[in-house]
């Protein structure tokens, strides 16, 4: 059986490929990202003002809605440098919303943000509640605010 | 069978060709050869035992991953859905996919992909498959279309299990949306269904490398270790946030394109691009291993 060996004209142009991705991920690595704080924050509000309303008919108070929670975030990362854009388990949004008696609520969420655009928020457990919760009926459930996944479109 | 014969006889002939004999081309080379050859390899696999196995594997794992599951308090949190395994039977499927697409997939579709042409290699055998009458080109399709059947196969049989799974031992109660929304179970059932399906086209990409590896390095083990290992890799880069221009050119990020159709305001972007990257893939190592296949020498064994 004849073995093709590699000719140094099929290195060079190996080498040349390789060198040339190399470059190419130098050149892109400085780019622009798919996570930014327009998409996180959009993102954060409509989850936790549907979370929360489901979170308030499991406590025996229905009736409230997405709009009238109306949450507002405010987000941004820890990191100097990193320009409030980039996956990252430093980002922190402070959500402003409105409850079912209308009082206004401020808490702190902690998100951890992945490059496929998904993110996992933790609530503040002094207002949120607790991870498990007591329904209606008594049963034990989980706290749908404590915390929550989201995923924004990255395209 | 060109003697008149008896009833039965001509029966059977009217059914086997159903053209009468004064109308019969010479067949299409191409097609119909294609098909013998396709029918060939299907059956090969069918009666390798690690075809049948890892069909079995899929069938039962899921089976056994949620009695696991319900058993231990500890949620899988750190993968969507799996904060919600013990709420609704429909998360248990979506936690397996996005579970599954770090390793599972390039493996399973990797099994046979990976040694449909090696394994001719392995035991000598080219020279006596194309002997019969079929060329590289009919024979390298054929191969490639069971090892694409194959992939499918595995894809419906694991979709299909892990939904009964879920359904049967946790429940049909309705499904959070990634919005946050509430959906209800048969919503639910067909978005759990169409999540898995996107998961084909970038599966198809993985059978693809699997082929062009199993023809370029002729080895078996190559062949079924390399889609995981690059496969793994693609991982390694997301997880360490690595470009996103390049990250978007990575076969496993089309594994992640079903999140959209999780959302209340449904958004298929990720859908579209993953779909273009993972024909790329499948036309790029297609074409390399068949013109690799094309150009190679096999007068010794």
């Amino acid at each position: 059986m004849r073995m093709p060996r590699p000719s140094s004209g099929r290195l060079l142009r190996a080498a040349a490929a390789a060198g040339a991705v190399t470059a190419l991920t130098a050149a892109l690595a400085g780019c622009a990202t798919d996570v930014t704080r327009p998409r996180v924050e959009g993102s954060l509000g409509p989850v936790f003002a549907n979370l929360y309303v489901h979170q308030q008919t499991l406590l025996g108070h229905p009736g409230l809605t997405p709009a009238a929670v109306a949450a507002r975030p405010t987000c941004h990362r820890t990191t100097p440098g990193s320009h409030d854009k980039g996956a990252g388990s430093d980002w922190i949004c402070q959500v402003g919303w409105t409850d079912g008696t209308g009082r206004p609520q401020n808490g702190k969420f902690e998100l951890q943000v992945r490059s496929n655009g998904c993110y996992q928020a933790g609530g503040p457990s002094k207002i949120v509640g607790p991870i498990m919760i007591r329904d209606t009926a008594g049963t034990s459930v989980i706290n749908p605010v404590f915390e929550f996944d989201g995923c924004f479109d990255t395209t | 069978m060109t003697t008149p014969a008896t009833p039965a006889t001509t029966a059977t002939a009217t059914a086997a060709a159903p053209v009468p004999p004064a109308a019969v081309h010479p067949r299409p080379v191409g097609r119909g050869r294609v098909a013998t050859a396709y029918r060939w390899e299907v059956t090969k696999l069918a009666a390798q035992a690690r075809t049948r196995a890892t069909l079995a594997v899929c069938l039962l794992a899921p089976f056994v991953f949620v009695v696991l599951l319900d058993r231990q308090d500890r949620l899988p949190k750190d993968t969507l859905y799996g904060r919600w395994v013990h709420a609704s039977g429909f998360a248990t499927p979506l936690l397996i996919l996005g579970f599954a697409a770090q390793w599972v997939f390039p493996l399973l579709t990797s099994l046979v992909a990976g040694d449909i042409f090696a394994s001719e290699d392995q035991h000598g055998t080219w020279k006596t498959i194309l002997t019969r009458s079929h060329s590289r080109s009919q024979i390298f399709w054929a191969k490639t279309l069971a090892a694409a059947t194959f992939t499918t196969a595995v894809l419906t049989v694991l979709a299909l299990s892990c939904l009964t799974a879920g359904v049967l031992l946790v429940g049909h109660q309705p499904l959070e949306s990634l919005s946050g929304t509430l959906l209800p179970p048969g919503r639910a059932a067909g978005l759990v269904l169409a999540a898995w399906a996107t998961a084909l086209p970038p599966l198809l990409g993985f059978t693809a490398l699997g082929i062009m590896l199993s023809v370029l390095t002729r080895s078996s083990p190559a062949g079924i270790v390399g889609p995981i290992i690059l496969g793994l890799l693609m991982q390694l880069y997301a997880f360490l946030n690595g470009a996103d221009t390049i990250r978007h050119l990575l076969l496993v990020t089309p594994f992640d394109a079903w999140h959209g159709l999780l959302a209340a305001h449904p958004y298929y972007g990720p859908l579209r691009d993953g779909t273009f990257v993972s024909v790329g893939y499948l036309v790029l190592c297609l074409a390399v291993a068949y013109t690799a296949l094309r150009r190679r020498d096999i007068t010794g064994g």
